[in-house]
């Protein structure tokens, strides 16, 4: 997977993760992909919901030692 | 400027039936799941991440006139929108504190009754919908179905001046985690359980103990078994008086017999429960259930949820010269196969076969509360 752009948003409460996916997503091409990394549990069910509401598509999504990995595709 | 209300404030808006206009956050699903349930609430769910560019979009559909609490799942995202709301001339916006983690962690305690000898306090546990109780006889105290929150009733007993040395659980929770194991290691109290239950940890099996006397006063509590809801569920008899019917009668209905897989056999305990130990009771015992399904609908003129026994047999047609076959029939259609979330990891814990960290408690009791969801119909 070609990975455009990889955010750090561990240890950032809820809603930050997902701010600043959006921000990060806004300097995007689209087809270019998104890698968030986060240890926010509501970003679990929120990161793809966000994603799915602005078009984008999550690709890909694991679950290893307390961090959340999405990658996500800009719509 | 942003307010904040607390858990405590809203539980008043709630009993008091306040109007309020509810801004949820959090995500549809999460909202459709489960949301702060009052009779004169109106609701408008927007997801926060729909909001990271500003307000607009919403600012047309809320009130000016009426108080606006802005609801999320820890607090968070709830101050991100409400602090928008604000710079967009909003003067009546409130926060919950601590979210929806908070509302379902706020227990109400209601007064059920009080004279010389006995006191009897119920805990609601608003947000999701658990009954507990505490009874109390001179310098003792008795807590049936403790949730986890067990500095509760430790403050309760000490505003009382009493001692807690009795811990009654009606059956294996299924819903919610039990505080009984933490709370009679805290305070030294004895700690009943039904042994078929499955509890692998040291308690009183209350298949020995016909029944529980403390204190002078003479204060009987009969444990009567009423399987049904799961196999090893009893209902605590107070007194001759007080009913704490646990998940096998509830202010609007029966129980469920339905979550352990075995409907009809379980649903014939039911009736039995029913018919043979209950409709031997009189008209005026009060039942205090673990569980209610609609605050608004099953909280008396006193301020707790409860009803006489006559009352609830007289709106219950399944506790009415059913014959067995017709209501094992009738439970069995209406089972329901939506069981509690994550109720394998709670009964596992509950058991004491498993520890989980206090996070992952929280996690595995969030969302509403399914033991008595179908009950009216069953």
């Amino acid at each position: 997977m070609n990975v455009a752009k990889v955010l750090d948003a561990k240890g950032l409460a809820c809603p930050m993760p997902v701010v600043r996916a959006k921000k990060a997503m806004d300097e995007l091409e689209s087809g270019q992909v998104l890698e968030v990394q986060t240890t926010d549990k509501g970003a679990k069910n929120d990161l793809p919901a966000w994603a799915k509401t602005s078009g984008h598509t999550v690709i890909d999504m694991k679950e290893e030692n307390g961090v959340l990995t999405f990658w996500i595709q800009k719509g | 400027m942003v307010k904040e209300m607390t858990v405590q404030q809203m539980t008043e808006k709630v009993l008091n039936k306040e109007p309020l206009f509810i801004l949820d956050v959090r995500n549809e699903s999460d909202f459709r799941d489960w949301k702060i349930e009052g009779e004169n609430f109106a609701y408008l769910n927007v997801p926060y991440f729909e909001l990271i560019d500003g307000v607009d979009s919403i600012v047309g559909r809320l009130p000016k006139d009426k108080d606006i609490v802005v609801v999320c799942a820890k607090g968070g995202s709830a101050a991100f929108v409400a602090e928008q709301l604000a710079e967009a001339g909003f003067d009546n916006v409130y926060t919950l504190a601590g979210g929806m983690q908070a509302w379902s962690e706020h227990l109400h305690q209601a007064k059920v009754y009080e004279d010389d000898q006995l006191k009897i306090y119920q805990f609601i546990r608003v947000g999701k919908g658990c009954l507990s109780y505490m009874v109390i006889s001179g310098s003792e105290a008795l807590v049936v179905d403790p949730l986890r929150f067990i500095d509760v009733y430790e403050q309760a007993a000490q505003q009382e001046g009493v001692k807690i040395t009795h811990i009654v659980d009606s059956h294996l929770h299924a819903d919610h985690l039990s505080g009984g194991k933490a709370l009679a290691e805290r305070t030294g109290a004895a700690y009943y359980l039904m042994k078929s239950e499955g509890a692998v940890f040291d308690f009183e099996p209350l298949e020995q103990h016909e029944t529980i006397d403390f204190e002078n006063v003479h204060l009987e509590v009969l444990a009567v078994k009423t399987p049904g809801h799961t196999p090893g569920s009893v209902s605590f008899f107070v007194n001759g008086k007080w009913l704490f019917s646990g998940d096998t009668i509830f202010v609007g209905g029966l129980g469920r017999p339905d979550l352990g897989g075995k409907v009809a056999e379980w649903a014939a305990d039911l009736y039995d429960t029913v018919y043979e130990k209950v409709a031997a009771m009189a008209d005026d015992v009060i039942v205090l259930p673990a569980h209610y399904a609609d605050l608004d609908e099953e909280i008396n003129a006193e301020g707790y949820v409860g009803d006489t026994l006559g009352r609830i047999r007289a709106r219950n047609e399944m506790m009415q010269n059913k014959p067995k076959d017709e209501f094992i029939d009738l439970v069995i259609q209406s089972a329901n196969t939506e069981t509690p979330p994550n109720f394998e990891d709670i009964v596992a814990i509950n058991r004491g076969l498993k520890t989980v960290d206090i996070e992952t408690q929280r996690e595995l009791e969030i969302g509403p509360n399914r033991c008595a969801l179908h009950h009216t119909h069953a």
